[in-house]
């Protein structure tokens, strides 16, 4: 039993390295046994990575501690969950994530595409088994989760565990890495896809419409666990920030910026044949930001919480990205004369030119918080002076940015493709131009002075108006047609061209969460040492420590207040922040105590006790707004699920006699 | 010169020391919002005023020295300095904008304006039209203007 995780993997490894083989050899010669060959393997190495995985896994809830990697990330006492989350709470456990994560995603795109992008699917099959290869070394000879304990030559155990870091015993943080994991991984498959493509220089745009699909769902789960990453450090680090521009941080956010560039500019590949060079730098460079991320986490070559130990790993990464760039790079130059533009730009004032403003805004965000994680490294290289660069830098560039694509995000889908009369604009952007700066001189003269919260808010209704206004049309064209009322008829609008809509329930979500983002200009906070009896304020609140209690179990001891809270006179009831110190690990956390609403949070943390252990140390915050980012959340998990639905659209417009005479005029149009 | 300077404010700082013992430094809001500004180097990654270890061996005294400062009167950007002298740059979470670190402030914005000059490069030449593939036919007849309105018409209704 505890070889035959160390044996699956190594097999895994002979076999992803016969299924490149096989993929090209097969792809070259056409040979259709070796490509069948080579898909049978595909599918052999996730059952492998499974029976490996499901070795570790079974460890960890078994507590057997002869394994290395379970004596330091799991304990006896810690719960069935978080021994199951130990899986990726250390190096090589995450490594092997990755690669079981990405067994899985290769055995779903070999199997769905079985019949389909013939030419070039060995390609991309062989792409995947390369980046699979390269996981698969990682996880037998440079990590390897299945190490044993032992004592001279025979394997020993310890009697318990170091346990999981206790930061890590959060519900949010037991999916959050899984979540950003399928997110990164994920990225290799439209990578493949455009390796694949460019390999065998594939006419036509089928292979963008499968890439973009994969790459919706990627972006939902990179989403997803950048949010539930946010929602733990809000509810876990004691200090109520959900963002604090950690090199970690920064890493699993620079692939999805430039996955977002690409979702937007993949249409104007799809639509007008354009930017095709421009759609294979950002498919593959978010790839190797993909890459880059798990590298920056691993190397240790920036200092963040969130690093694993420091380990000689960093080399293989660099090794890895230098080839698959070097390959890329050549394949893209060699290629240029394929991916030539098949259409012109009509005017500036287009959808086209708005998406090529987008693009720039969002790799400008993404070159912004690249250079500041790596600034530290480069400028004590240059000077020989350690630097810090944290928040406030990233704060100070990135909000203009982001206030810039903010307004892009209302402005860019009221332009037209190929071209925007001056007329329309006006029509499109008056009222809610105006209604935007009523808002902010109306909040201007309600007394709030912080310029980017009165621009941020203006921008946020612009672009809410702007989005609404978009659905009020095309609804009330289809509701006069139809008889239906206004609410059915959106919901028919969004069911004809669910990728437009859904994109515009996307933008949606955005302006809530920046809403959420405005609210930490206006963060209230206190911190008190206080004592049972004692009464605090801060802002509409009053508090009364109400009682001070400790304990503990086998896995933590806990120190807890309950805290009557009043806001205006009126009783809110109790709250009980609590802190707790981690026997095995002998560390602290805080389970703060959150009374959320969508106007502001109140959220109390136990910070500790005071010197003479009398009092007990409370920090109180007012968040305002805050709830606006989860709730813009769950809006953009749905405005994606909305733009994956297939349209009916296509057949409707298919059906419109001016789309016949376009197509027979195919060519006329071209010109 | 300097170094007199150098001298008192490290003279200030010790005095401040010793008036800062006492009480928790947080409620204290000028600590908490200098605080922010100093990075915890206790390989937390938080400031000064957010880090939540128990105990944190930067942290906590960080703090005490802070209010110690505060209740002497010294200015910000003198206790800013005095933190600065004492651990270096990386104390503070923005590098100040001079010398090397500069080009860190300005890179971000020469970037956006590079990009808006490749931009407005692109879409000048994306504007010029095509070049003739050798032995495509050489366009077909002049398009009906009507048509083609009502296709605009049809593409800005419809597009996605």
């Amino acid at each position: 039993m505890e070889n035959l995780g160390a044996l699956a993997i190594l097999l895994a490894f002979c076999l992803a390295v016969f299924a490149v083989i096989a993929s090209v050899a097969g792809g070259w010669k056409r040979n259709a046994f070796l490509i069948v060959s080579a898909r049978r393997a595909v599918y052999s190495i996730w059952l492998l990575v499974t029976v490996a995985s499901g070795v570790l896994v079974s460890s960890l809830l078994a507590s057997d501690f002869r394994f290395a990697y379970v004596a330091a990330h799991s304990n006896r006492a810690m719960p069935a969950l978080y021994k199951f989350a130990a899986w990726w709470g250390g190096q090589e456990g995450s490594l092997l994530l990755w690669s079981w994560l990405l067994a899985c995603y290769a055995a779903v795109v070999v199997f769905t595409n079985r019949r389909k992008h013939g030419g070039m699917m060995p390609y991309v099959t062989a792409t995947l088994m390369l980046t699979q290869c390269f996981f698969l070394i990682l996880n037998a000879f440079v990590a390897s989760p299945f190490r044993m304990l032992a004592l001279s030559r025979s394997i020993t155990a310890v009697s318990d565990g170091q346990g999981l870091n206790p930061l890590l015993q959060y519900p949010a943080m037991a999916i959050h890495p899984p979540m950003l994991y399928l997110g990164y991984v994920g990225f290799a498959v439209p990578f493949a896809f455009a390796i694949g493509s460019l390999i065998t220089r594939q006419p036509g745009d089928d292979w963008i419409h499968t890439t973009r699909r994969w790459s919706l769902v990627t972006w939902l789960f990179q989403s997803a666990g950048i949010v539930l990453g946010a929602a733990w450090a809000y509810a876990v680090l004691g200090w109520g920030g959900y963002w604090n521009w950690d090199p970690v941080e920064n890493a699993s956010f620079l692939p999805w910026i430039t996955a977002t560039a690409f979702l937007h500019s993949v249409m104007m590949q799809e639509k007008k044949g354009m930017m095709k060079v421009w759609n294979m730098v950002l498919v593959s460079g978010t790839f190797f930001l993909c890459i880059f991320g798990t590298f920056l986490t691993r190397s240790g070559i920036v200092s963040s919480v969130h690093a694993f130990a420091q380990s000689s790993i960093g080399q293989w990464f660099v090794g890895f990205l230098a080839i698959t760039i070097a390959g890329t790079v050549y394949l893209i130059l060699s290629r240029l004369d394929y991916l030539k533009t098949e259409a012109r730009l009509e005017s500036v004032l287009s959808r086209e030119s708005s998406f090529m403003f987008n693009n720039l805004i969002l790799l400008a965000a993404a070159f912004a918080i690249l250079w500041g994680t790596l600034f530290p490294v480069i400028s004590e290289a240059v000077t020989g002076e350690k630097i810090t660069v944290g928040a406030p830098f990233f704060n100070r560039v990135n909000v203009p940015i982001g206030l810039f694509l903010l307004f892009l995000t209302g402005v860019g889908p009221l332009f037209a493709w190929r071209r925007t009369s001056l007329e329309s604009l006006r029509r499109n952007f008056l009222w809610p131009a105006l209604a935007a700066v009523a808002l902010t001189i109306g909040l201007f003269a309600a007394g709030m002075r912080h310029p980017y919260a009165l621009m941020s808010f203006g921008l946020c209704l612009f672009v809410t108006w702007t989005v609404l206004a978009e659905f009020y049309k095309g609804a009330r064209a289809i509701g006069a047609k139809s008889g239906r009322n206004l609410a059915l008829a959106a919901v028919e609008l969004t069911r004809r061209n669910t990728r437009r809509y859904g994109g515009y329930i996307v933008h949606l979500a955005i302006v809530l969460m920046f809403v959420g983002f405005t609210g930490s200009a206006f963060n209230k906070d206190t911190t008190i040492e206080v004592k049972v009896g004692d009464r605090f304020a801060l802002g509409h609140y009053e508090m009364k420590v109400a009682d001070l209690r400790e304990g503990d179990n086998d896995n933590y001891t806990w120190d807890r207040a309950r805290i009557e809270v009043w806001k205006d006179g009126s009783a809110l009831g109790a709250m009980a922040p609590e802190r707790r110190f981690f026997k095995a690990s002998r560390q602290g956390t805080s389970e703060v105590a959150i009374r959320r609403r969508l106007n502001e949070d109140l959220y109390l943390n136990f910070a500790g006790m005071s010197d003479d252990n009398q009092r007990a140390v409370i920090q109180a915050f007012v968040f305002p707004l805050v709830s606006w980012i989860w709730t813009g959340f769950w809006m953009l998990v749905l405005g994606t699920l909305i733009c994956l639905v297939p349209s009916k659209a296509r057949f409707q417009y298919a059906r419109l006699p001016a789309v016949r005479v376009v197509q027979k005029n195919a060519a006329t149009i071209q010109k | 010169m300097r170094q007199r300077f150098r001298s008192s404010l490290l003279a200030l700082a010790a005095a401040a020391l010793l008036l800062g013992q006492g009480g928790n430094p947080l409620e204290n809001a000028r600590v908490r919002l200098l605080g922010e500004q100093l990075a915890c180097l206790c390989g937390c990654g938080s400031s000064i005023t957010s880090c939540n270890m128990l105990h944190c061996h930067f942290a906590e005294p960080a703090r005490q020295k802070l209010l110690g400062m505060v209740n002497a009167g010294m200015s910000d950007s003198d206790i800013l300095a005095a933190f600065v002298k004492e651990y270096g740059q990386r104390v503070l979470l923005k590098p100040p904008s001079e010398g090397f670190n500069l080009l860190g402030w300005l890179m971000p914005f020469i970037a956006i304006a590079a990009g808006l000059a490749l931009v407005w490069w692109l879409i000048q030449r994306f504007r010029r039209p095509l070049a003739p593939a050798a032995g495509a036919p050489a366009g077909g007849p002049e398009p009906d203007p009507a048509l083609l309105a009502q296709m605009d018409k049809d593409l800005e209704d419809l597009d996605s």
